[in-house]
């Protein structure tokens, strides 16, 4: 049985054909993409709110302890160097061969990006902002809360679009445990020559990383209505 | 200003929420399809006395299969899986980027099945030390005792193998009247191999064929296992000589012929299913279900698996099927 094309033909995916962009191929494989696509985002997301939850104490404690911040900088960058594959091979007798490898190990990467610019958003609070909330009697929680976070909300956003766009890139290296999303359709395309499964995982790769990044800018201009307010 | 920052001791508290949350939250997006890392978390279990508590011990329970993520190794899966969701099992697969992934995890039970070449789990279980027997009976015998000793059992090997392959041009073939390896070396001239970066000396790969074979191999190029540089540079004439497997499906389409190893060199590289003992012990059933399998399977049915899967692109679940519906499997 070969598989065939609309036409009656032989479908256009198959290894003698082997087109880049085949409509028979979408037609039959549809359903793998969108569930590849959708496996892809969640493992995203998953990877970077973790990334996020750990990122924000972690920054915190880093600017209360001043020498603990060179030693938080020093440790996300050191393990930013560490291969994908290597770490996901690391963190395998721990986590064993399931989604939870591909998250953590994303969310570690993540890190690096997302402490030093949380940091960076803190600092950019002006200190007479600080001082005159400390006059107001604001507690150190209420601060953090009503004060700084907020001001430091574009500062943080843009570090978390960089960080979710770098985590959609890596979540294919995934593949490696079973859990990569569209990088389970890219390594086994690239095996097997099949251009239309390279390309089309390629694309939906691209398309996710800008929707996300749209999506990111779209709740930073919700979150933060006094600078549209200030621009327009 | 230390009134208004936070003390260590909220943001540690902060922390150790945050902890517990990834804990939580990385339980809750394993899906179902995960293979049960470690049986404390499978829903499906229930736990029979004298059952090790690291497999899914159910009768008729859970099988969480792994193996690699390859053509090949992705129609082999899929037939253990039909053979068994057969048989009333669920099997949950997941297949991985390369073997030392799995292995541990075969031995102490959070994985139940993988399928496997005999000589490749055997240099495995080694310590990467290769065995080089090209006898099956004898592979099998060596690596019984270190597979018993990681917690493994070997099954039923099948007929079917996937070896290390050499091919030239139809032309060559039938200029030089070339049908096997010991063939080459009598042509006279030396010849340029398109094959894998490791075959240098190699004794199934460029080792065996200058040391055991005697032919003179001027270079080797780097194209990789069986790619399609590998083949194209055997098309084009810059190389004579291509590495691929026994059951590469593509050679036929292209013109290019196998070479067979008259001499030996290759290792016994057989289909075989390799179980976790402690799961085996309660399954016992698996044992001939899958061996019924190994038993029917080919090389040639193997190959020809692959080139619907790689050829003609038909999924691996179809290509499974339709095998084992024709050979009374399932």
């Amino acid at each position: 049985m070969t598989l065939l094309a609309a036409d009656g033909g032989p479908a256009c995916y198959v290894f003698t054909i082997n087109d880049w962009i085949c409509g028979d191929y979408y037609r039959d494989r549809w359903r793998e993409l969108w569930d590849a696509s959708v496996e892809h985002l969640w493992i995203t997301a998953a990877a970077v709110v973790l990334g996020l939850l750990l990122a924000i104490p972690v920054a915190l404690l880093a600017r209360r302890l001043p020498r603990f911040e060179g030693l938080v900088l020093g440790a996300t960058t050191i393990i930013y160097t560490v291969p994908s594959l290597a770490m996901f091979s690391l963190l395998v007798p721990f986590t064993f061969l399931t989604p939870r490898t591909v998250i953590i190990g994303l969310a570690l990467y993540s890190l690096t990006i997302l402490v030093r610019q949380i940091l960076a958003g803190l600092r950019s609070v002006p200190d007479e902002v600080r001082e005159a909330a400390a006059g107001l009697g604001y507690s150190s929680l209420r601060m953090l809360a009503r004060i700084e976070l907020p001001l430091a909300l574009p500062v943080i956003m843009a570090g978390l679009r960089v960080a979710t766009v770098s985590t959609v890139a890596l979540t294919t290296v995934g593949s490696i445990v079973g859990y990569g999303g569209l990088g389970n359709l890219l390594a086994s395309g690239v095996d097997t020559d099949f251009k239309a499964q390279i390309l089309a995982a390629s694309v939906l790769c691209v398309l996710l990383a800008v929707v996300l990044d749209l999506g990111l800018l779209g709740v930073q201009r919700v979150l933060t209505p006094w600078a549209r307010a200030r621009s327009s | 200003m230390t009134g208004t920052r936070l003390n260590v001791r909220t943001i540690l508290g902060t922390m150790l929420a945050a902890g517990a949350l990834l804990t939580a939250g990385a339980c809750g997006g394993d899906d179902g399809s995960a293979p049960s890392p470690g049986g404390d978390s499978d829903p499906t279990e229930t736990t029979e006395p004298g059952a090790s508590e690291t497999t899914d011990s159910a009768e008729k329970g859970t099988v969480a299969m792994s193996g690699q993520d390859f053509t090949e190794m992705q129609i082999m899966a899929e037939m253990y899986r039909q053979v068994l969701e057969g048989a009333g099992y669920t099997v949950d697969v997941n297949l991985v980027g390369t073997r030392d992934l799995y292995i541990k995890g075969l031995g102490n039970g959070q994985i139940d099945l993988v399928p496997e070449y005999l000589a490749g789990i055997a240099d495995q279980l080694n310590g990467d030390k290769p065995f080089t027997t090209n006898d099956t009976q004898e592979a099998l015998s060596a690596v019984e005792p270190l597979a018993s000793d990681a917690g493994i059992t070997m099954l039923e090997p099948s007929e079917a193998t996937d070896q290390n392959a050499f091919f030239v041009t139809q032309d060559y073939a039938e200029s030089n009247d070339v049908t096997a390896l010991s063939d080459v070396a009598g042509v006279g001239d030396s010849v340029t191999l398109a094959a894998a970066p490791d075959c240098e000396g190699r004794g199934d790969c460029e080792g065996g064929l200058t040391e055991v074979y005697g032919i003179d191999i001027e270079r080797i190029l780097p194209t990789g296992f069986g790619t399609q540089q590998t083949k194209d540079a055997v098309l084009e004439d810059e190389a004579q000589l291509g590495l691929s497997g026994t059951t590469d499906a593509s050679l036929d389409e292209l013109g290019l012929v196998l070479l067979e190893d008259d001499k030996g060199i290759q290792p016994a590289q057989n289909l075989i299913p390799a179980v976790n003992s402690d799961f085996l012990t309660e399954n016992p059933d698996v044992e001939a279900l899958l061996n019924e399998l190994s038993g029917t399977l080919t090389t040639d049915d193997l190959a020809g698996l692959n080139a619907q899967v790689d050829i003609e692109r038909q999924k691996a679940a179809d290509v499974a099927e339709a095998y084992l519906s024709e050979k009374d499997l399932i």
